[in-house]
């Protein structure tokens, strides 16, 4: 019995043999695999996110009473990145602010970030940074180097906001209202 | 070439486009647009200036209505949010001693102003709203404002006399305080 079992195998790998069948395999595929994370800006107002000034004086320069702190968070690609900025602008710089038929232009609000580049009140007069802001009613605010010590990190600011109606005519009674937008831009 | 090597070669490739098209997103990347309401108020006012705080009549002309103090020049103004009218109201704080010389004195009624070319009439009025006196006030003007108008001003000058018509006063110097105060209404 042995003996036929030996033999039947050996009658089975002459056969595979004479059909020419050899170890088999497919053909080589590969599957290349990308996940790319675009990176993430976050702009956050603390606190100052409504500000109010009271009693306004005409010709005279009228600081609003608190800062508007801002936190900025990034996570960006260091070699992709060469700077992360702030920009804070109004949409209509003829018009920053409106009350009746009376608009104050953004040339008359002005901003500062003594952390940042407006070291000194400074009108919102500049143009936009990246695609972001105005023409003429923007203020750069920061600019942060990226390094690979600094792609994901985030930082707090705080921008104080002043009305400087030096010159300005007279205002009628009553109250005027604007919005001021705030974004980062990476370059 | 062979295929697994063309295939290694394309796969690397397609990476290499990823990864530059990575590097162009990531500038001009910007965050969510954070805002701040601003607002400033500016409050309402209204002012009365004159351009003298003394007014002199050198000699009184007892029983006769020609006793005219100097003109007085005052402006109002007003920066208003809501009213119909700004009134100007002149008054003494004691009707009965408008003016007075010791014990003797010379009552509101005998005192007469007017703004303008309107006609004297005596300072015996009621106070217009909170302003004034019973009995020693006179309204001097009474201007309309609306929208638009709000915001304005005004110079007038104010005549002011004693009408001592049928009066005799004894001799000396009589001094008395005339209030001036706007209203808006």
């Amino acid at each position: 019995m042995p003996l036929y079992k030996y033999r039947l195998g050996l009658l089975a790998l002459s056969a595979l043999h004479a059909l020419g069948a050899q170890e088999l395999s497919a053909q080589a595929q590969i599957i290349s695999l990308a996940a790319a994370n675009p990176g993430q800006l976050i702009v956050t107002v603390h606190s100052g996110a409504v500000q109010n000034l009271t009693g306004v004086t005409d010709n005279a320069v009228n600081d609003f009473p608190a800062p508007v702190v801002i936190n900025t968070d990034w996570n960006v690609q260091q070699n992709q990145t060469n700077t992360m900025n702030l920009v804070a602008y109004f949409t209509l710089p003829a018009q920053a602010m409106v009350g009746g038929t009376t608009q104050i232009p953004s040339s008359r609000l002005l901003g500062r970030m003594t952390t940042g580049i407006p070291a000194a009140f400074t009108a919102f007069t500049q143009n936009g940074l990246g695609g972001v802001g105005t023409a003429g009613g923007s203020l750069q605010l920061f600019a942060v180097n990226i390094t690979n010590a600094n792609k994901k990190d985030n930082r707090t600011d705080n921008l104080d906001l002043r009305l400087n109606l030096v010159g300005f005519p007279p205002l009628a009674a009553g109250a005027y209202a604007g919005v001021l937008n705030i974004r980062a831009v990476t370059q | 070439m062979k295929t697994p090597l063309k295939n290694a070669l394309l796969g690397a490739t397609a990476l290499l486009l990823i990864g530059a098209g990575n590097a162009r997103a990531q500038v001009g990347l910007t965050s969510n647009v954070a805002t701040v309401a601003l607002t400033a108020t500016k409050n309402a006012t209204l002012s009365v200036t004159p351009t003298a705080s003394v007014a002199t009549l050198a000699s009184i002309t007892d029983g006769s209505n020609v006793n005219d103090f100097g003109p007085v020049s005052l402006t109002t103004a007003w920066n208003l949010t809501a009213g119909s009218s700004v009134r100007l109201v002149g008054w003494f704080a004691t009707p009965a001693q408008a003016l007075a010389n010791g014990t003797d004195y010379i009552p509101s009624s005998k005192v007469e102003g007017r703004v303008g070319a309107t006609a004297y009439a005596p300072f015996t009025g009621a106070p217009v709203g909170a302003v004034g006196v019973a009995g020693g006030s006179l309204q001097l003007f009474s201007q309309s404002v609306g929208a638009g108008t709000r915001f304005g001003s005004r110079t007038d000058q104010l005549d002011l006399r004693l009408d001592l018509t049928g009066t005799t006063t004894l001799a000396g110097d009589y001094t008395g305080t005339l209030n001036l105060q706007a209203i808006v209404q």
